[in-house]
């Protein structure tokens, strides 16, 4: 059996053609950006290269000529060469970080309008929390490529390149002497760079299957404690415990080394240089000031040739981060929009004003991988007509609301609203028509304002406000609290009774406005005066509007024109509340089970 | 008293095999500060601390040697050194340089080991710690909170123990150790070559009250993006029913944009700041070329003294740099093991505290069979109204009892309460005669086969799952607890059969077959007590008469607590206790109670419907 922490250890390559080119087409409306840091690369390179060559003509020329005055001249532009440093540094800083964050900023605005966009079983599919990484901490991950990745790295060649330049031409045979321990630095720093990374591996491992068996004790705690099993289980951590310590102190021991390593490299071309160069100095075929120039010089060509393992890694992490972003992206919503919808709601109205509101024509839907929840379903509900739903728990009914506005798809059948297949609409417009108010009242943070006026269409007037507030029994609450309808709401809207929540979701909707309406009854309980409350302002909400009510209220399915028994995923009987009790079927035997006690 | 009662209540006095010590060998205590704490887990590796910081030592000695010899090599080179010479001055180098390598490799291995076993410890400790709470402090902690506080702030305090101690042991060395060799050659141009430092000490002070106070309003604002993408994405319905996307997508962009902005002026403060370390260094460069280079021409000292005192500085400029970081690191290792300590603190007090006893006492010390009695129970959870109000009833040796009732009329809490997972009132629950509060829970809930509603099984094979109360059971006990329960002939149909691995990390069992595992868990156990709590409730009615007739004989002798909202497991019970509400409202054998027109009857009539509906 695979344990699904191996599967995060999947690293993919450094460097991938095709996603550097989406990467490219992301970065690419910033592009004078890249190319000021482009030009400051070498910049920066040449200013810090001039500085020990600053230092061997200082020595050479004025030093050891006994010249204060020139060696004064030395030392200003030195100054020089530090401030123009410390300000091309700042700037390459600056705009690298600016860059980055602006793709970012581009790269989470087009993944956040890419998840609107999404049908309802994509969010059945995708747990929220997986999504929230998407956006904050895969494209976070993606920031490393600007910041310290690609752009770190041509930075790092130009000033290779530099190096190399300048130490040939200030004597070819010393530098080749110090390009002859590259390979062994190369090598050594790749050997412990490589067990290096291994072993972090080997430490992520045991830190996944320790942190999965802490979460499974704390979560299986009650049983551990009911089965007195704690010393097992406590020696059973210890094993892991000492597993990821060991794991552990041998990347320690890998790391160290590489360090290590390289600093004894280091100092080896020192001693080399003082050795041979030395030797060229007394020969005259090189400065003094010439041999501390190469001393400077060839720690500078050390530190880039060290580090390039760590940006390897840090382009890996960036690429798998891409990859995930980008495979999000290029997911197409699986519900969208006719090319030509064939409908639009002014027209609509009059070319099929005769056909019924809604209309379920032999409609079967499962959800994926699951049993039918809907089986050959058919009934209409005509103009102004008030339909209530009723049947045991389960997804059945909530489901027949959700394919009302074609948040999913029907696997079979048809869906007509105003004569009109749901496929064939646009879907704005066929959720402008049909409204939907889910079960939870959901509350969103902000104003209780903004929480009423929740389509983004059109202006609504401080009457229509105030008019939607009184039809739903809201005013008096609302106008109750001290800043009125500017008053916060919570996340969720915790700050408010589940009554008021209640009250607020059906202000909403009649500030919407639909003409059709599919509305899930909340069945949580409440006291008798909200539930009075919220009785008016369905009342209100309801009232010439052909609608769809999943029933949970007795007043509900009293009121209703007509009362629709879904059983199993199949339409059973259809009738009034009166007709249907006498007919003595599943309705009156629902109807005993869900309201026996209210009329006992 | 029975015999048993009186070594049980003897025994929270004696120290416990298992429990884990402090360490230096105390006991916990309230009033430790996280900095005694910490000491406290470092002493038992203060051998290793002393190596490593003698090997610091060793290396800054070694490390500071390197431009002393370049110096005198440089100095031999001016008065006409022959090539011999420098050869020797190289392999010198060379030495030093091998020395001090081994001595860095020592340091880190001893000290920042050592602060992989102290975080081994604190980790050993904290899960100690978490065996021992009793199920309201998981009321009160949740499980991500709980886990960061064993990953990530272990983890800070890790790198405070190991990385960050040798640092600041290094910064420390490097300071005095390259000061002294500077002083030692010219104390003039070592006071000019450092007057910028303190240009440096107050930039950092500046510019680092600026940098916490912009990354706070980054973090802030991620937490606000943060919210808003949660927020949506769980109200995708509403979103979707009131095509609220253009709206959503420009408020997310005005909290996008933002943080981007609070994200750039950052960077701002940032990129003027790090290059400071490298131009505060540079300056010291300056000083040295510009008046160290005059006192060369003076004559004051040797060249060589000049390149070595650029060495010096060359040194000290990582130590400068990373000071700000090692810094950090202190700072955040303090703060993680005061939150570790939060947690790890709270062991006090011996009653809330289950003593387990060594392994072997434990198991041989098992309650005689007898009777459950309820007397006047009156329970609530910390800070609510009564879950359960004045109960009384018995469950008479070997005999079966039935609890049923709505939701929420407190059946579970009386299972809970027998097994003392809640601590009931002294005299009002009592197994074998002896109130619960007098019994060592190890003892007791080793007496007890508790099967609750949530079946939870570990990521382990099916076998081991099941033989959770005996791990050396023979697969022939394992195999009658499983039929018992009604799981065996399906275990055949897995893939890896009683090797299958289940649990979170495994293969997911239906609710009905975790439940009937759990079941067979608790008969492995060959307990005198059963507490089963809605153990059906995911069994289709079918498989549940099946699994009644079989689990009749294996429940027979057994004194069991059957709390169930399945009215045909209560119609097998010896007599019924209807809840309503926390309170005993009817009370008799099914018969009578289905004749008697209350709740019962009620209830029987529901379930009836509810099975013709299903039939319809």
């Amino acid at each position: 059996m695979t344990r699904p922490e191996d599967h995060d250890e999947i690293l993919g390559k450094a460097y991938d053609a095709r996603l550097m080119g989406r990467l490219w087409a992301v970065t690419r409306p910033h592009k004078q950006l890249v190319l000021i840091s482009l030009a400051l690369f070498p910049l920066t390179a040449a200013a810090e290269l001039v500085q020990p060559y600053l230092i061997k003509v200082a020595i050479d020329h004025h030093i050891l000529a006994g010249d204060w005055i020139g060696l004064s001249r030395v030392a200003g532009l030195f100054l020089l060469t530090l401030v123009a440093l410390y300000a091309l540094r700042a700037g390459l800083a600056y705009v690298t970080q600016l860059t980055g964050q602006r793709v970012m900023h581009d790269l989470r605005q087009a993944l956040f309008a890419h998840l609107q966009r999404q049908d309802a079983a994509f969010f059945d599919r995708n747990p929220v929390g997986r999504l929230m990484t998407r956006v904050l901490n895969d494209v976070e991950a993606i920031n490393e490529l600007f910041t310290s990745g690609v752009v770190a790295i041509v930075g790092d060649v130009v000033t290779l390149t530099g190096v190399v330049v300048i130490l040939l031409s200030l004597n070819w045979k010393l530098a080749l002497v110090t390009f002859a321990l590259v390979p062994l630095l190369a090598l050594g720093a790749a050997y412990f760079r490589l067990r290096a990374r291994e072993s972090y591996r080997a430490v992520r491992l045991q830190l996944a299957r320790l942190n999965a068996f802490l979460q499974e004790s704390l979560q299986g705690m009650t049983v551990i404690q009911l089965f007195a099993r704690e010393p097992q289980e406590a020696a059973a951590f210890a094993g892991l415990n000492g597993g990821l310590r060991a794991a552990q102190f041998r990347s320690t021991v890998y790391e160290a080394s590489l360090y290590a390593a390289v600093e004894a490299i280091g100092s080896a071309a020192v001693a080399l240089l003082l050795w041979y160069g030395g030797g060229e100095v007394l020969a005259g075929a090189l400065t003094f000031g010439g041999l501390v120039a190469f001393i400077e010089y060839t720690s500078r060509f050390f530190l880039p040739i060290r580090d390039l393992g760590a940006k390897y890694t840090v382009m890996q992490a960036a690429m798998v981060s891409s990859e995930r972003v980008f495979g999000l992206l290029d997911t197409p919503p699986a519900i969208t929009s006719p090319p030509a919808p064939s409908a639009r709601p002014s027209s609509m109205a009059r070319s099929v004003a005769a056909a019924p509101a809604v209309e379920f024509r032999d409609v079967s839907f499962a959800y994926p991988g699951g049993d039918w929840v809907l089986r050959h379903c058919s009934f209409a509900i005509g103009e102004g007509e008030r339909v209530a739903l009723v049947g045991p728990t389960g997804e059945g009914k909530s489901t027949i609301a959700r394919l009302m506005i074609r948040a999913y798809e029907v696997a079979e059948g048809q869906v007509l609203v105003g004569g009109v297949d749901v496929r064939e609409w646009e879907l704005r417009a066929l959720r402008r028509q049909v409204g939907l108010v889910p079960q939870e009242a959901f509350l969103f943070a902000g104003s209780i304002r903004e929480n009423l006026v929740l389509a983004g269409d059109g202006a609504v007037s401080a009457e229509e406000l105030a008019r939607a507030l009184e039809r739903a029994q809201a005013a008096r609450f609302v106008t109750a609290l001290p800043q009125g309808l500017d008053a916060d709401v919570r996340e969720r809207g915790v700050n408010l009774s589940h009554g008021q929540r209640q009250l607020l979701a059906i202000a909403r909707a009649l500030i919407y406005n639909p003409r059709v309406l599919a509305l899930d009854e909340a069945t949580s309980s409440v006291d008798p005066e909200s539930e009075a409350l919220i009785r008016a302002a369905m009342m209100a909400l309801l009232a010439g509007r052909a609608s769809l009510v999943i029933a949970h209220r007795l007043s509900t399915i009293q009121n209703a024109d007509r009362i629709l028994v879904l059983h199993k995923g199949r339409m059973r009987e259809s009738g009034t509340h009166a007709a249907l009790l006498a007919a003595g079927g599943i309705y009156a035997r629902l109807y005993e089970l869900q309201f026996g006690r209210e009329t006992a | 008293m029975p015999p048993f009662a009186r070594s049980a209540t003897a025994a929270p006095a004696k120290p416990s095999a298992d429990r884990v010590p402090a360490p230096g060998g105390g006991v916990y205590t309230e009033s430790m500060s996280p900095a005694r704490r910490l000491l406290g887990y470092l002493r038992p590796y203060r051998a290793r601390y002393l190596a490593g910081v003698a090997c610091l030592v060793f290396a800054t000695a070694f490390s500071l040697a390197i431009p002393w010899t370049v110096k005198r090599a440089v100095d031999a080179l001016t008065a006409g050194a022959d090539r011999h010479a420098l050869g020797v001055f190289a392999l010198l180098i060379l030495a030093l340089a091998v020395l001090h390598g081994l001595a860095r490799l020592g340091s880190r291995f001893a000290m920042i080991g050592a602060g992989q076993w102290v975080e081994r410890d604190v980790r050993r400790d904290l899960y100690a710690s978490f065996l021992r709470r009793p199920p309201a402090f998981y009321l009160t902690h949740r499980t991500g909170d709980l886990m960061s506080r064993a990953t990530s702030d272990v983890g800070n305090v890790r790198a405070l123990a190991g990385f960050g101690g040798t640092m600041l042991v290094a910064t420390t060395l490097a300071f005095t150790g390259t000061l002294a060799a500077m002083w030692s050659i010219d104390p003039w141009l070592t006071l000019c070559a450092l007057s910028p430092s303190p240009l440096l000490v107050l930039a950092t002070k500046r510019f680092s009250h600026a940098v916490d106070a912009q990354s706070t309003a980054v973090q802030e604002q991620l937490g606000v993006l943060s919210a808003k993408v949660q927020e949506n994405l769980t109200g995708m319905p509403v979103v979707r029913a009131y095509t609220m996307e253009s709206r959503e997508i420009a408020s997310f962009g005005r909290l996008n944009a933002e943080y981007m902005a609070r994200s750039l002026r950052l960077a701002r403060t940032q990129a003027g700041f790090w290059p400071l370390m490298g131009l505060v260094a540079g300056l010291g460069s300056l000083i040295i070329l510009w008046l160290g280079g005059r006192a060369v021409v003076e004559g004051r000292i040797t060249l060589g003294s000049f390149v070595a005192f650029n060495g010096y500085l060359a040194y000290l400029a990582w130590p400068t740099v990373a000071l700000g970081w090692t810094l950090a690191i202190v700072r955040r290792g303090m703060t993680s093991m005061e939150r570790i300590a939060e947690v790890l603190d709270s062991v006090s007090g011996a009653s809330t505290t289950p003593d387990h006893g060594s392994g072997a006492a434990a198991r041989s010390a098992l309650l005689p069979p007898g009777a459950i009695e309820f007397r006047s129970l009156t329970f609530s959870y910390p800070g609510r109204e009564p879950t359960l109000r004045d109960v009384s009833f018995t469950v008479p040796s070997g005999s079966v009892v039935a609890v049923v009732g709505p939701t929420g009329s407190g059946k579970s809490t009386l299972g809970a309460l027998v097994c003392r997972l809640y601590e009931p009132p002294r005299g009002t629950v009592f197994v074998g005669g002896v109130d619960v509060r007098d019994l060592p829970p190890a003892a007791l809930r080793r007496s007890i086969g508790y099967v609750p509603q949530e079946a939870f099984l570990f990521s382990r094979s099916l076998r081991d799952n099941l033989r959770l109360a005996d791990d050396g059971a023979p697969d022939e006990r394992v195999r009658a607890a499983a039929l018992s329960a009604g799981l065996d002939d399906e275990v055949e149909a897995l893939p890896g059969g009683w090797d299958t691995v289940v649990g979170e990390r495994g293969l997911t069992l239906s609710g009905g077959q975790r439940q009937r595992a759990a079941l067979a868990r608790a008969l492995l156990g060959d307990p005198a007590y059963l507490v089963l709590d809605d153990v059906f409730a995911s069994v289709d009615p079918g498989k549940e008469a099946e699994i009644l007739r079989s689990l009749g004989a294996a429940l027979r002798g057994r004194t069991t607590l059957a709390i169930t909202h399945r009215l045909r497991v209560a119609e097998t019970a010896d007599r019924v206790v209807v809840l309503d509400a926390g309170r005993v409202v009817e009370e008799g054998t099914h018969d009578e109670l289905v004749r008697a027109g209350g709740l019962y009857t009620r209830l029987w009539r529901t379930q009836q419907i509810e099975a013709e509906l299903d039939q319809a």
